[in-house]
This record gives structure tokens, C-alpha cells and sequence, in this order.
């Protein structure tokens, strides 16, 4: 054979050869689920069970805001199947330089496996009018902080679903599955919290961050303030004692704060209204043995109602 | 202390400021609206998908009748517009003998540098960064093209990129830690780093279980051509006289809160060295002789994933060594000769930086430099320096800084003060970790 027709025919052949060949391997192979938080994390688990591999980028215990872009996640990411974030820009300050580290096209955007979990919830918060940084650290596509919503882990669970499905069409039916118990878990917890969620309902409470906005939504407890006077600014002394005249004024003796604020100001805060301040994890893994998404929508639940009492 | 602090004003504010807060929680009722109408939009969004795909019911029962709503519809960026940014580096210099500022200034824009970076096509991503200042008017800092499609952990870049050679030189100036690169930087690299033009390869890789990855290069020259000087010939002339570069990282996590990465850089080419007077001729009054620097260097990061906020510490190093060509003492051409007065001896420097995270927002950091300076026949220069940096927020510092220079030969030390501000506008991208 001519050198000229031996080289096109080698390609050709090559070239179909490949497709197939990564075909073989992903069928065999079970999906790679990389996803920013804990949260996301467990309920790809619950969702995809044996057939995929999951990790995490986050930790729970950690603000999902400022994550360090450290290599060894490129590590994890450039072999993945599924990238899946919150989105709303929380990973934005650590997303962009994890994605082009890992050099991986199935998850960059547009890709088949960029999973752009915000997609599937209705969002609070979304900018109104102009939005610049005096406002603080406003996400102007919402608040992104929408898991602690059990609707919206529903929400989160189908999309995995029919992500998981899309790209591996022979386990569509364990996805299925899997996904329909994992809402009756969720179910069956929700009306055990209703004698809690009874106790929450209406109640003043102040927050440290926006990240209780869709927790307060589902529980109806009543968020009179925030000791952040703009999101991801820290509080500065007038802004508290306006917040304290708030809580005086509201009855709220219940400060809600994440477990990697320094609760120190809070602290003095309470005393000042004769309050407490109730740490709650917001993430899956945020105290030690809350390894699951229900149990931690069960045990933030059952604490605010003890602590509102 | 910032607690007897909030305790103090707390008290002397009182209850007069309750009319001043402001409302920092939108109406329950407005909110439950808007969220019952996002929700209820979404809802019949996911409705009306399952009625076009034949009326399929949800599993959940009616209880929870929406699977799979859609909250942020549509494009974030319908126009495709690239991602605009501006970042603005101003200087003070209150040093007691007067400025040390290349203008002299005591109080300056040091540059201003503009960023426009976005996905060209499903194969590339582009980054333009165009650097104004007094001194040097408008520079292209940097234009690069980097492929996002290639396989097997292959990145090629393409166009002006800061070289890949040691840990700090791939950081912006205006992003450093400190207020200026550390000094064996500036003399072997680059007052501003070095920079080059041409392409860029790398690879990652982890057979061993941590990552790695092989940076290479190959540019039109080594560092920017010295002002006043010329060559017969242009260094580039050959092949061999490009600009060439490889490094190595490997980088490991100690813990979930410590890392370390240790790397060697190597960068090598032909650069101007002066002549003691003129070739007739041609007029060169220098000669192209083989540079190399070679370099070692350590960054250990701790960083406590639940305190991460406000506690956090940086320690760093890196050890540069430059060769340069033996060349003879007599350099003749053009009919002539004259004699060679480049470096004739190698030269090495180093650094140690540390930085500990004092509060959410505020940083001390500390600088030991030590140098054979190239400029000075290699006389020992030393440093030692404090910064004091206050973050407001991620997009803006400010940088108090104290250096204590040791003065090589004998002549009186000399002390700076600096001062820096540095704001960023716009979506300015991460920095690399």
C-alpha cells in the first residue's frame, strides 16, 4: 500500500476504533461524580448508589465561599464524569481556576458532564435594579445557599437523576429507584419534624448570613436581622447595636450562625438580649456525624426547636 | 481586643442607632411571594415538560408535584461579552532619604492594568492583559491563547505569558504579597517579572499519587532586550538562542489544612552583555552570551478548613542560581575588537517570605532577601523586611511595608517605607493557587 492511502486508512481506522473503545470503558466503568459541597455529595451517592464514584471539594465544616483552589482537586476533577456545583456563583472565586486545571472537556461549560445545580431550584434573592460590590457579596443570580430547603433536595435529587441517566442510560432504572427512596426517607423525616417545625413557625430569629434564607422559607421562622450588615462584611459596632435594638424590639433571643464564623461577637450579642447563639451546620459532615443529608435537615430542625423554646 | 472593642462602642452607641439600622431583611410576606412565584414559575415550567412528553406523573404524589424545576432560566451572558476587569496598584514611598521609586514620585499609580478574558471557541480560552503606567505608558503585559480541548492532561498556551520559572513570578506584581517581587527576582528575572513570547506546554500527571506537572517553553527571548545595548547579531538569530524554560511541580497535601509544593525551574538563552566600547563596524556594543538561571523553591500553606476565615499561614522560599557564558576578554568583530565587560562569574540569591493571618482581614507578612547582585560585581545585598497588609475585602488591600536595606560595600544601610493600595474592578479572575 501506498505510503499516501496507508496513513488516511490508519487514521480513519484509529478513529473509529477510539469512540468504540471509550465506549467499551464507560460502560464498564461506573460514572466519576465530582461535586463542590458535602451536600450535593451525599445526594449524588443516595441517587447514583454503586454505579458512580463520588467525592467532594468542600468540606462541610468549611464557608463554601472561600475555598482554596489547591491541585490536588485538579487531581480529582480531571477525570471526572460529572462536575456538579451549587452555582449562583458560590464557587466563583475557585471554580474557574479548578476547571481549567483540570483540563478536562466532559466537565467544563457546556460540556456533558458541567452540572449546574442552581438550574433545578427556584431561586430567592435574585438582584433587583443595579448591583455593584457596595452591596457587599452579592450574588446578583440569588442566593445560593438553597439545599436547606428539603423541596429543593428533592429538586436536586431528580436532576441527578436524569443527569445520571443521560450519560449512562443502562443504570436509568437503579437511578430511578434510588431516587424514589431517597424522597421517602426524606418524606418520612419531614413528618417527624412536624411537631418541631410547629414549635419554629413564626418565631424571630436573627442569622449570621444569608445562608438561612431557604431554611426559614421551609420552617417558617422569622429572620429579623443578620449580623452581617451586608453579605460577607463583617460587623461593625453600629450595625450591632442596631441589631441588638432589633432583637429588643422583635423578642428574637436566638442567633443562627455557621460553625466557621468566629462566634465571639454573636456571643456578646446575646448577652445583651438575654439570648443564646445556636451553632448549626449548614453542610452535610458540618458536625461530626451528621454524615447524610436528611440527618442534617433533621438534626438543624429538632436544634432550632429546642433552642427557640 | 477588637471584642472590648465592640463591647466598648456597643456601649457608647447605645440604643441610638436602632433607627439608623438598616432594614437588612426583606418583607417575610414580599419574600414568600417571590418565592412562591419563582417556585410556582418553575413548577409549571417542569408542568409543562412533563405534559409534552405525554403527561408523565411525578413519583412523589401530589404532595410534591415538582421533580425537576428550573430556577435561574436562561443565559447569564446572552450577549457573549468577554469578562472585563481593571486593577489599579498605587504606591507610596515615605522612605527618609527620599523616594525610591524608579520616577522619584512619592506618591504614584504604579500601573494599571486591564484584563479582558473569556472562551474564544469550543477549543480555546483567551486572556489580554494591556498594563498602563507614567513610566512605561501602554504595554501588552500579557496575550495568550490557551487550548481547553486537548487530551491527556495537555495544556499549550500561546502568545506573551509570564514565564514559569520559580513560585512568585507567575503572580501578578500588583498581587503579590509583598509590595515588590523579592530582589534575586528582580535582578535575575525581571523588575516586573519575566516575561515571554512564544509557547507555552504542560502536562499533569500523578504516578506517584500527588500532583505534578512539567511546565515548558519555548519564547522569542530571554528577558527583554537591556536598554542601549546591541549585538551584531540578534540572540534569537539561531534556535538556539531562544528563550527556553522547563519546570517541574509537585505539589502535596500534609492534611486537609496543610499543603507543601516543592519545584525546580530552569530557564536558559542568549542575552546582550556589554562590550567596553563600540565594535567599528557595526557599532555593537555587545555580545550574546549564554544566560541560565536555575532555581529551587518551597511554599507551605496551613490553612484550617473551619477557622479558614481567620487563620491561615504562608511560608516560602526560593533559591536561584544564574550561570553565565565564560566569554574571552577580547571580543573581536567588525574588524576590530574590544573588550568584554558582561559578567564573567556566576551569581546567586534567595529569599524567605512568611505571612501569618493575624485576623479575617488582616495579614503580617515578613521578607529576608539575600543576593550576589549581578549589579554590583556581585557584592552580598541584603534585606529585611515587614508588611502589614489590611483587606477590606477580596478586591481591594492595603499594604504598610518596612525594609531595611544592607548595604553591600560598607556604605551607610538604607530604610524604606512603603505604602500600596490595590483595588480590583470588575470580574477579575483568580490567581493561580
Amino acid at each position: 500500500m501506498h505510503r499516501r492511502t496507508f496513513l488516511p486508512a490508519l487514521a480513519a481506522l484509529l478513529g473509529a476504533l477510539f469512540p468504540l473503545a471509550r465506549a467499551e470503558a464507560n460502560a464498564a466503568a461506573p460514572l466519576q461524580v465530582v461535586t463542590s459541597t458535602t451536600d450535593l455529595y451525599d445526594i449524588a451517592r443516595a441517587v447514583g448508589g454503586n454505579r458512580i464514584t463520588a467525592t467532594h471539594i468542600g468540606e462541610g465544616y468549611q464557608d463554601p465561599h472561600f475555598i482554596e483552589a489547591k491541585p490536588s482537586f485538579v487531581l480529582q476533577l480531571r477525570k471526572a464524569d460529572v462536575w456538579a456545583f451549587v452555582g449562583l456563583d458560590l464557587e466563583i472565586g475557585w471554580m474557574p481556576l479548578l476547571l481549567d486545571g483540570a483540563r478536562n472537556p466532559r466537565i467544563r461549560p457546556g460540556g456533558s458532564g458541567y452540572l449546574d445545580v442552581s438550574r433545578a431550584v427556584p431561586v430567592l434573592d435574585q438582584a433587583q435594579g443595579n448591583v455593584d460590590r457596595s452591596q457587599g457579596d452579592v450574588h446578583p443570580l440569588g442566593n445560593p445557599h438553597y439545599w436547606l430547603d428539603p423541596e429543593n433536595g428533592r429538586r436536586i435529587a431528580r436532576l441527578f437523576q436524569q443527569k445520571f441517566a443521560q450519560l449512562d442510560p443502562q443504570g436509568a432504572g437503579t437511578y430511578a429507584a434510588n431516587e424514589k427512596a431517597f424522597e421517602a426517607k426524606l418524606d418520612a423525616a419531614e413528618r417527624s419534624w412536624a411537631p418541631a417545625l410547629a414549635q419554629i413557625k413564626g418565631k424571630p430569629v436573627v442569622a449570621w448570613h444569608t445562608s438561612w434564607r431557604y431554611f426559614a422559607e421551609f420552617n417558617g421562622m422569622n429572620i429579623v436581622g443578620f449580623m452581617e450588615p451586608k453579605p460577607g462584611v463583617p460587623p461593625s459596632p453600629s450595625h450591632l447595636a442596631g441589631l441588638i435594638a432589633t432583637m429588643r424590639r422583635t423578642g428574637a433571643k436566638v442567633i443562627v450562625m455557621e460553625p466557621f464564623y468566629d462566634r465571639k461577637t454573636a456571643d456578646l450579642v446575646a448577652s445583651r438580649v438575654g439570648g443564646k447563639v445556636l451553632v448549626l451546620p449548614t453542610s452535610v459532615g458540618g458536625v461530626k456525624g451528621l454524615n447524610d443529608y436528611v440527618a442534617l435537615l433533621s438534626h438543624d430542625v429538632r436544634q432550632l426547636a429546642t433552642a427557640i423554646q | 481586643m477588637r471584642l472590648t472593642f465592640v463591647a466598648l462602642a456597643l456601649t457608647l452607641y447605645g440604643g441610638v442607632a436602632a433607627a439608623q439600622q438598616r432594614d437588612t431583611v426583606p418583607k417575610r410576606d414580599s419574600v414568600a411571594k417571590a418565592r412562591a412565584d419563582s417556585a410556582a414559575a418553575a413548577d409549571s415550567a417542569f408542568f409543562a415538560q412533563q405534559l409534552e412528553r405525554g403527561g408523565a406523573r411525578s413519583d412523589s404524589g401530589a404532595a410534591n408535584p415538582a421533580p425537576a424545576a428550573r430556577g435561574a432560566a436562561g443565559p447569564t451572558n446572552p450577549r457573549l461579552l468577554p469578562d472585563l476587569s481593571a486593577v489599579g496598584d498605587l504606591i507610596g514611598d515615605l522612605s527618609p532619604d527620599g523616594s525610591t521609586q524608579e520616577d522619584g514620585n512619592r506618591f504614584g499609580v504604579r500601573e494599571v492594568e486591564l484584563a479582558v478574558q473569556a472562551a474564544v471557541d469550543p477549543y480555546f480560552r483567551g486572556d489580554l492583559f494591556l498594563g498602563l503606567s507614567d513610566v512605561e505608558g501602554i504595554a501588552i503585559e500579557q496575550a495568550y491563547l490557551t487550548s481547553t480541548s486537548l487530551p491527556w492532561g495537555l495544556e499549550v498556551r500561546l502568545g506573551r505569558f509570564l514565564m514559569p520559572t520559580g513560585k512568585q513570578n507567575t503572580t501578578h506584581r500588583h498581587d503579590l504579597h509583598t509590595i515588590e517581587y523579592p530582589y534575586v527576582l528582580q535582578r535575575f528575572l525581571g523588575e516586573e517579572g519575566l516575561k515571554g513570547t512564544g509557547v507555552w506546554a504542560s502536562k499533569i500527571f500523578a504516578p506517584f499519587g500527588f500532583y505534578q506537572e512539567l511546565q515548558l517553553t519555548a519564547v522569542d527571548r530571554f528577558g527583554e532586550a537591556p536598554e542601549g545595548l546591541s549585538a551584531s547579531e540578534a540572540p534569537n538569530k539561531r534556535l538556539s538562542g531562544l528563550g527556553y524554560s522547563a519546570r517541574l511541580r509537585n505539589y502535596f497535601d500534609i492534611s486537609q489544612s496543610a499543603n507543601v509544593e516543592i519545584s525546580a525551574s530552569a530557564v536558559t538563552g542568549m542575552r546582550e552583555q556589554p562590550l567596553d566600547v563600540p565594535l567599528p563596524g557595526d557599532g555593537a556594543n555587545a555580545v550574546n552570551a549564554r544566560q541560565t538561571v536555575l532555581g529551587a523553591d518551597l511554599t507551605y500553606r496551613w490553612r484550617p478548613l473551619q477557622r479558614g476565615l481567620y487563620k491561615s499561614l504562608i511560608v516560602q522560599g526560593e533559591l536561584l542560581h544564574q550561570f553565565n557564558e565564560q566569554m574571552p576578554a577580547v571580543v573581536q568583530g567588525g574588524g576590530g575588537e574590544a573588550a568584554y565587560a558582561g559578567p564573567t562569574r556566576g551569581f546567586s540569591g534567595a529569599y524567605a517570605f512568611g505571612r501569618y493571618q493575624l485576623r479575617q482581614r488582616l495579614f503580617l507578612g515578613g521578607r529576608y532577601d539575600w543576593l550576589q547582585d549581578p549589579e554590583a560585581a556581585g557584592s552580598t545585598f541584603q534585606a529585611a523586611s515587614t508588611y502589614l497588609e489590611f483587606f477590606p475585602s477580596e478586591f481591594s488591600k492595603l499594604v504598610a511595608g518596612y525594609e531595611h536595606d544592607f548595604a553591600p560595600d560598607g556604605s551607610p544601610d538604607t530604610d524604606r517605607i512603603l505604602l500600596q493600595a490595590a483595588f480590583a474592578l470588575g470580574p477579575h479572575k483568580p490567581h493561580p493557587f
